[in-house]
């Protein structure tokens, strides 16, 4: 029912072996077909990235790694120089100053942005010219001052001065610690 | 992904713009004040120790001349304290380690407590620049506060800069207190070990 093999391709080769004549009009054909498709679009490339990028597909995916992804995103986002490095503890400091004659006595530094208003202090009944103010602090160093009646600045007594005081009036060190 | 990480710290740091509190400066302090901040964020320094010092100076009434001055002499200190204490240091280190230069010690010795403390290190800087502060020469200053700083708890550093405080006050030299506190604290070491901080406390 089958051929010989020898016969089989002396058939294809002597097949191979005739001249082939082509047609002389075939490549005014073919360049007419090309010339009837339609130009392509100005922005061609960015049609096409635009095309890559919403086309659907499929991205295989480990767990892990889509984990790991998002734990850099969490880090990134919640990063920043400022935040401290380890928890602080809070820990409530007494401030104490005597200014006889005093109307209002704030106390003002690092811990409150320098603002008289925020932490008046309060005067000791039994002795009108004793001023006292508890705050909550966080380890670290603190500069601070007492504000006499909005006017007059003082450095407190009982605590160690401030070396780098560039702005003429006295300031304090508090520093607190974590252990 | 790392250009959508980059693009969201950008867009993170774009967001929190000028720091709101720095309107209580001038008009000739803010914007410099304002761009040393910026700068100081760029390259990681802590910036809450800058603004503090700025508003001190509104509040003291200073000129715009001596904010700016404070406040471009604190954000240098700040870069030498993290040279000398390394990229791990927290801002209250880094803030406590700029006093510590400016007071005179040198950068070795923070370099040094670095290495031999394993906890912060914002207490004993603190007691080295406030016992400069006192009057005791850095390198007594220094040599005592290295000779504690590896066991001693913050509290007991502070304990013993009140000692020498307090023995200055009574008219013992300055560097011979710092010695006979810091031999007493080292011998104290672990009695106190058990003892908690008294709460309030004070500076």
């Amino acid at each position: 029912m089958f051929e010989p093999d020898e016969e089989l391709i002396g058939r294809v080769v002597r097949q191979l072996r005739r001249p082939v004549t082509v047609d002389a009009g075939l490549d005014a054909r073919v360049m007419e077909q090309v010339r009837r498709l339609p130009p392509r679009r100005a922005g061609g490339a960015a049609h096409a990235t635009w095309g890559w990028l919403t086309r659907p597909r499929t991205v295989p995916f480990l767990p892990l790694g889509a984990l790991a992804v998002a734990a850099v995103f969490v880090a990134v986002v919640l990063w920043r120089p400022d935040r401290p490095s380890r928890p602080a503890s809070m820990s409530e400091f007494g401030f104490v100053v005597v200014a006889p004659r005093a109307t209002t006595v704030s106390l003002v530094g690092d811990f409150n942005d320098w603002d008289a208003a925020r932490t008046p202090m309060q005067r000791v009944r039994k002795d009108e010219s004793v001023w006292t103010a508890v705050i909550p602090l966080t380890p670290g160093r603190y500069r601070y001052a007492f504000l006499v009646d909005g006017v007059r600045w003082l450095a407190d007594p009982a605590a160690p001065a401030a070396r780098d005081d560039e702005y003429g009036a006295p300031s304090s060190v508090v520093t607190v610690g974590g252990s | 992904m790392t250009l959508l990480l980059a693009a969201t710290l950008a867009a993170l740091q774009a967001a929190q713009g000028p720091d709101p509190r720095l309107e209580r400066l001038d008009s000739i302090s803010r914007p410099i004040v304002t761009a040393l901040v910026d700068s100081a964020r760029a390259v990681a320094l802590p910036t809450e120790p800058l603004v503090q010092r700025a508003l001190e100076g509104a509040t003291k009434r200073a000129t715009a001349d001596r904010i700016v001055a404070a406040v471009r002499r604190l954000a240098v200190d700040l870069g030498h304290a993290r040279d000398a204490l390394g990229a791990t240091a927290s801002p209250t280190e880094l803030t406590a380690a700029a006093a510590a230069l400016r007071a005179g010690a040198p950068p070795a010795t923070l370099t040094e407590l670095r290495r031999i403390r394993r906890e912060p290190l914002t207490v004993p800087l603190a007691v080295l620049t406030d016992l400069v502060a006192s009057g005791v020469p850095v390198d007594s200053a220094a040599a005592a506060v290295l000779s504690l700083a590896a066991k001693a708890r913050d509290a007991d550093l502070v304990e013993f800069r009140r000692a020498v405080e307090r023995d200055i006050a009574l008219g013992a030299p300055p560097a011979s207190a710092t010695a006979a506190a810091a031999a007493f604290a080292a011998a104290a070491v672990q009695v106190n070990a058990g003892a908690k901080q008294q709460r309030p406390g004070r500076p």
